[in-house]
């Protein structure tokens, strides 16, 4: 077993690798910082640090090529410089601080490599992206002196099988040129969940516990939410019109089970006492489907100022996990109610790999499917006939995207005239 | 391809690293940069029982010139040393870090391993072949400096013993009037090298040295022994460069028929080789005798 000296932060030994002594089938325990976020991993020797990425942290945006250190493709930022992922031991990197190609930009805000590769079709079929992103960044983060005619020697170290050399070579050159003085820092550096897809494996939030132990096998435990501090990975603003009185509304509210009852696909399955309950959802997108476990907190529950907030995690037994803050604000008009819910989502794991705007039309059209039923609730005081189904497969796929297509219709009518 | 299981030992001194090298009894393996190893592991051709991580040592962490020497010691990265001011010290290792690996690999990669892991077409032996650098190798009867050119003694296989550590490399400083010349083919940069040459010339007075070493031409760095031939051809041209080419040209051709004993490979024969290193020969040298003359004082700078 391993004989590492116990410590309750995961940042003490920051930079110093520990002292270790592990046998062949020994699991070491790493700590490192991966995009800003501490995680603990508990590794074979032989897991390199690429595969730790990718498998047991859910960050599957660093591509794994030759595996010996000769594509490149696997290359991110080691300690502020670029290394091959491959050609690392998980376990030597102890204490190190990790970067990758997932905590370069934002989804909504790219950092400017990020936006000047998409802009020179530089991205090709985007397998070797990632390596020339983390290499080309480092680059001109370490050698802003660098001269046009050094780059294609500069950036020999990852190899594009689409041969976009040129584009890759203009987008780098038109970033230095932007950006003369050194290019920004990654941007999508903070703290927040991490999880991988091998079983029991995942990245320790800030208190250094394991992701997995949240929730464990056998019943529901009530936990303290901490929220990610990063951006959410989904943001949902929307209203919508109910047409009964907000007192019909918020006795809904008051009754936990019956408002449960309302939300597409979930179900209440314990009291765990202080306004925590325990509970299951499931949802299905095409051929995916998920069956989450976890807690909900209803952090506010304030009639008087019309709003109910509550903080949900759950996960699910392939390792996607998801966290959520949801507020439901009411607002009494001539017709009935205005009710607003503002949701943030943080996912991580398999699920994250979705496009993020079909994720947030599904999120969406849950959050109509609830008000629906909440106006069912509402209207006749009791639940709705049955839990509300799990939003369906083919429904849920389908129905954003003939959305789409009847908005650019509509549109195309518009142009058209 | 992944890696073979092994167990792993990251000790926090020397003496504790040289044990558990020396109690795996030759199964054992030390890894500190691991861009030469790790490859090796994971296409399986090493599996070696124990890896002992020598990175927590804090005593091989160092970088610093001492007695006429620049000491690195065994867990210094390449790119360290490339970055460090105090690397000018040894001009010859400046010109030729930019050609070891990528910049992703001299990240972690280091100049020990480089040195340790012996192979023929590495740019760092022929550095430290070149310069005669001595290697300080310690085993559990103590430290040893061993001379760089009887330190190599074949393809991948050196003086080291199954449980000795190269703790540290010293580069000599380079003096007054020295000059150094360093370039290697390959088919990408940052490969290795087909054939490349690592050359310094020292110009004191009317009197001209040189050193020349070939590499990724033979199963080992190697040193010509006809130096004084080169230093003669040398100083023939009295200073007129454009001369230098004819000069070196005959004695070249003989240096290469001695140094370029490889047989050859799918990527060039045993003669393309001996052409390559002719030509890189011919240039390096005549760089290095200017920079030489010119750190002399013989000509402006």
């Amino acid at each position: 077993m391993t004989t590492a000296p116990e410590t309750t932060d995961p940042l003490a030994q920051k930079g110093k690798p520990r002292p270790i002594k592990a046998g062949v089938d020994d699991l070491v325990e790493v700590r490192m910082t991966v995009n800003g976020t501490p995680a603990v991993l508990s590794l074979p020797a032989r897991v390199t640090l690429a595969d730790a990425l990718r498998d047991h942290l859910g960050l599957t945006g660093t591509h794994v090529g030759c595996e010996h250190g000769v594509c490149g493709m696997c290359t991110v930022l080691v300690d502020g410089q670029a290394a091959r992922a491959c050609l690392l031991f998980a376990v030597q990197l102890d204490g190190a601080d990790i970067v990758t190609v997932e905590g370069l930009g934002r989804p909504d805000d790219l950092h400017p490599l990020q936006e000047a590769f998409g802009r020179n079709h530089a991205l090709q079929c985007g397998f070797c992206t990632p390596g020339f992103l983390m290499s080309s960044y480092d680059l001109l983060s370490t050698k802003p002196e660098v001269t046009e005619d050094e780059l294609p020697e500069e950036l020999s170290g990852v190899i594009c099988r689409c041969t976009g050399y040129r584009n890759i070579l203009t987008a780098v050159r038109e970033t230095h040129e932007a950006h003369p003085d050194g290019i920004p820092a990654p941007g999508n550096c903070a703290h927040r969940a991490l999880v991988g897809r091998a079983t029991g494996q995942g990245g320790g939030s800030t208190d250094g516990r394991e992701a997995g132990e949240d929730t464990a096998a056998e019943g529901t435990r009530r936990i303290d939410i901490v929220l990610p501090d990063g951006d959410p990975t989904i943001a949902v603003d929307i209203e919508t019109e109910i047409g009964v009185p907000v007192d019909a509304v918020w006795r809904v509210f008051d009754d936990v089970h019956l408002l449960a009852r309302c939300l597409p696909g979930a179900e209440l399955t314990e009291d765990l006492g202080e306004d925590h309950y325990g509970g299951r959802a499931r949802v299905s997108v095409g051929p995916i489907k998920l069956s989450f476990k976890g807690v909900a907190h209803v952090v506010a529950h304030d009639r008087a100022g019309q709003r109910l907030r509550v903080l949900a995690q759950g996960q699910d037994t392939g390792g996607a996990q998801t966290q959520a803050d949801i507020v439901l604000r009411t607002e009494a008009t001539a017709t009935g109610t205005a009710m607003r819910a503002e949701a943030k989502v943080y996912l991580t794991g398999r699920i994250a790999q979705f496009g993020r705007a079909l994720a947030g039309d599904v999120s969406r059209r849950m959050f109509e499917q609830f008000a629906d039923a909440l106006r069912e609730a509402a209207t006749s005081g009791q639940a709705p006939s049955g839990p509300v189904k799990a939003p369906s497969a083919l429904k849920l796929l389908f129905a954003p995207l003939i959305d789409r297509i009847r908005t650019a219709l509509r549109r195309g009518r518009r142009t058209a005239r | 391809m992944k890696a073979a299981p092994f167990a792993y030992v990251r000790p926090s001194t020397l003496p504790d690293a040289i044990a558990e090298l020396a109690s795996t009894d030759g199964g054992g393996k030390v890894i500190a940069g691991g861009q030469s190893l790790v490859p090796v592991l994971a296409m399986r051709l090493a599996r070696p029982e124990t890896l002992v991580d020598i990175n927590s040592v804090a005593e091989l962490d160092r970088i610093g010139t001492a007695g006429g020497y620049l000491e690195i010691g065994a867990t210094v990265r390449q790119r360290r040393v490339e970055r460090d001011p105090v690397s000018a010290a040894v001009p010859l290792l400046g010109m030729a870090l930019p050609w070891v690996g990528h910049r992703e690999l001299r990240s972690r990669g280091t100049v020990c391993g480089s040195l340790a892991h012996a192979d023929p077409a590495a740019e760092l032996p022929a550095v430290a072949c070149c310069l005669n650098a001595e290697l300080v190798v310690t085993g559990t009867g103590g430290a040893r400096r061993v001379p760089a050119r009887e330190f190599f003694s074949g393809a991948m296989t050196t003086a080291l013993g199954p449980s000795d550590i190269l703790t540290a490399a010293r580069f000599p400083i380079a003096g007054r009037g020295e000059g150094f010349g360093f370039a290697e083919i390959a088919r990408r940069h940052g490969d290795f090298a087909l054939a490349g040459v690592a050359a310094r010339v020292r110009v004191r007075g009317a009197e001209t040295d040189a050193e020349l070493t070939g590499f990724g031409v033979s199963d080992r760095p190697v040193t010509c022994s006809a130096g004084g031939e080169l230093a003669t051809a040398l100083s023939e041209c009295g200073g007129d460069v454009s001369r230098l080419a004819s000069t070196l040209s005959g004695p070249l051709t003989a240096v290469a028929e001695e140094l370029v004993d490889t047989d050859g490979d799918a990527h060039a024969s045993r003669d393309y080789r001996r052409r390559l290193f002719r030509t890189l020969a011919s240039r390096e040298l005549s760089k290095a005798y200017e920079r030489a003359r010119r750190s002399a004082g013989e000509v402006n700078p």
